[in-house]
């Protein structure tokens, strides 16, 4: 094959690729906004459900939004807060080249294949054994085991690519580790940071299994972290198993809204650390 | 009066022995200039000045190093403040990804100061002896990744000032820059040694002219010659570094004869070049190529043993070097 063709050919494949991700992307979007769009109302997301809101008479789903925002940034901030400091230190300048670091990644890449259903019996098994019953709390729990191996493994591998001539500038100013680390490190890491913030928060709100059983589901607004608490994933899941077609409609305006809080975090923490990139040195 | 005092330092790689046995006094507030071919030591030397050779995985340092009353290899010795003591003027400008104001309060900030105005005073006193101030005063909160190399450089330097060390170390400060950009940095230098100890890494025997007081010249790890820059450059007393000097001066020495020894093993390439030596006439001029690095050593040696003289070694890309060698007998 001469080269002409071949570059020919790579490009048709470029181009059948993205068709790929950008068409099954527009294809779900798509049947979603068709199919939840007109059920979407203001009632819909300002309300909580009323008695028969299942069998399609009024109420909403407000339940499961504020409780789906509960969920997802209460795991957020939590996994957040164990994943960046077990990011940074599986750096070679601390623990990265050692035998513990190697066997703490393949761990996290098993727990990242792991099926989010059994996060949620493995959730439940240690609650029921705690005699704590379904709530906010334990559903915050299994969502931020959920998140860790996404958040941490994927800071990792930004933060592995911070050069190696920046930390030296740091040291040879006579920083130590830990001032590199948190001065020069991180800032230099922060849009991968973000990307694995976004990704893990886009697997947190979006997963149904793993709090099925530990967080529960209720029709009232969630009062306190030990009581059970609705979820957007769940009611999506619970509407469209019904046979009314009105609520099944109902089911893809929540998958809509879902969709629409996911969109609306990213654009924002991606403009929200635009501001803090421009010192980056590429 | 000597500033650092070295004694019998050696630096492994590995089992790489790096730098052998060095000893040698640098001497305080004027500008000392180590020059040598690639892969001598030279970097590694300067690393082992500021104990950043601690962040390389299996390097191995022995001997001492003492800077006034500071036992810099001393494990008790606390490594940030060895550094603090020691500006480092890298061959790359790495500005930290931060705006300009940022990067040259980074090491005041570390070291306690925190006062806004006193900030303020720092950053515009050693932006001005960078000889940066004017070109940036107006976009400071910029970022540094911004600036050209050459201003990155100079950043590099102001930065490392505002530390307040004593010494200066700087590892081929201008080879990734333009000579506008190297003149700058050079003024800069030869101003900053009523003040400072400078030690300078460089490639350049121009440059080491220009700049040096004294001269330090290694070859292969092993410290050949040093004293008084005059001396060294102009009447070398080993024969090493005459043809180092020479080496670097006649940038293309016409061989008289070439012979690729690549892919050979000690003793077999020194056995070969021995040969294709004799073949030759007194006086010739023989260039071998060779990738075993126990040749780069020891074939230099054995033909110097041999009465032959060493006209330049140096090396060609990451595996290959050019040895040249003029038959005397
Ligand atoms: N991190 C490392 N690991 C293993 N070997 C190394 C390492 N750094 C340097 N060396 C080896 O140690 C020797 C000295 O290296 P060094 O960088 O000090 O040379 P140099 O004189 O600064 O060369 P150059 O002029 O090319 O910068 C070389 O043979 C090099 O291959
Ligand atoms: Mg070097």
């Amino acid at each position: 094959m001469d080269k002409l063709s071949e570059e020919k050919l790579f490009k048709a494949l470029m181009i059948a690729s993205l068709a790929v991700v950008v068409g099954s992307l527009f294809v779900v979007v798509a049947v979603i906004v068709w199919n939840g769009a007109p059920a979407l109302s203001l009632s819909m997301i300002t309300q909580t459900p009323k008695g028969g809101y299942y069998l399609g008479k009024e109420g909403g789903i407000l339940n499961a939004i504020v409780g789906s925002l509960y969920l997802a940034f209460g795991s957020l901030i939590l996994a957040l807060m164990i994943s960046l400091p077990a990011a940074l230190s599986l750096q070679k300048d601390y623990i990265g080249k050692t035998k513990a670091a190697y066997y703490i990644r393949l761990s996290l890449d098993v727990l990242w294949g792991t099926p989010s259903i059994v996060y949620g019996a493995f959730g439940f098994i240690i609650m029921l054994y705690l005699g704590m019953r379904a709530s906010l709390l334990g559903g915050i729990i299994v969502l931020t085991i959920l998140q860790l191996p996404i958040m941490i493994r994927s800071m990792e591998e930004v933060i592995k690519m911070v050069p190696a001539d920046l930390k030296e500038a740091s040291y040879t100013l006579g920083a130590t580790r830990f001032e590199t680390t948190a001065l020069v490190v991180v800032k230099q890491a922060l849009p991968g940071i973000v990307t694995g913030v976004i990704l893990s928060f886009g697997r947190g709100i979006g997963d149904a299994a793993s709090i099925l059983f530990t967080a529960g589901y209720t029709d009232s607004l969630p009062r306190s972290l030990f009581d059970p608490v609705a979820s957007l994933p769940l009611a999506i899941f619970f509407q469209l198993g019904t046979p009314f077609p009105e609520v099944q409609a109902r089911a893809y305006a929540s998958a809509l809204v879902l969709l629409i809080i996911v969109l609306a975090l990213s654009i924002a923490s991606r403009a929200l650390s635009k501001r803090f990139m421009k010192n980056i040195i590429r | 009066m000597s500033h650092i005092t070295i004694q019998n330092l050696s630096a492994f790689y590995g089992d790489h022995h790096a730098l052998r046995d060095i000893t040698v006094e640098i001497p305080e507030k004027l500008i000392t200039a180590i020059i040598g071919p690639s892969g001598c030591g030279k970097s590694t030397l300067l690393k082992c000045f500021n104990r950043l050779i601690d962040l390389t995985d299996g390097a191995r340092v022995s001997g001492k190093i003492i800077v006034g009353n500071m036992d810099v290899l001393n494990g008790g010795t606390d490594v940030t403040d060895v550094r603090r003591r020691m500006g480092l003027l890298p061959q790359k400008p790495n500005p930290l990804p931060m705006s300009i104001y940022d990067n040259v309060a980074y090491g005041p900030r570390l070291h306690g100061v925190k006062e806004k105005k006193k900030l303020d005073e720092i950053v515009e006193k050693y932006l001005k002896i960078g000889g940066l101030w004017d070109e940036v005063r107006d976009r400071l909160k910029s970022p540094a990744s911004k600036l050209s190399i050459g201003q990155q450089q100079r950043l590099c330097l102001a930065r490392g000032l505002a530390v307040e060390p004593e010494i200066i170390l700087c590892d081929e400060p201008t080879s990734a820059l333009d000579p506008v950009s190297s003149q700058h940095i050079e003024q800069q230098l030869l101003k900053l040694k009523n003040d400072y100890t400078i030690v300078i890494v460089t490639h350049n025997i121009h440059q080491a002219m220009r700049l040096a007081d004294y001269v330090i010249h290694l070859y292969l790890g092993e410290l050949v010659e040093h004293g008084p820059a005059n001396e060294v450059l102009e009447n070398p007393k080993e024969e090493r570094t005459r043809a180092y000097i020479n080496g670097t001066f006649l940038a293309d020495v016409k061989a008289d004869q070439e012979i690729n020894l690549k892919g050979n093993m000690c003793p077999y390439n020194f056995v070969y070049a021995k040969q294709a030596l004799h073949a030759l006439e007194k006086g010739k001029i023989l260039k071998l190529i060779v990738d075993d690095p126990t040749a780069v050593t020891e074939v230099p040696r054995g033909m110097e043993a041999g009465g032959h003289e060493v006209v330049s070694v140096r090396q060609q890309n990451k595996t290959d070097w050019e040895i040249i060698i003029r038959k005397k007998s």
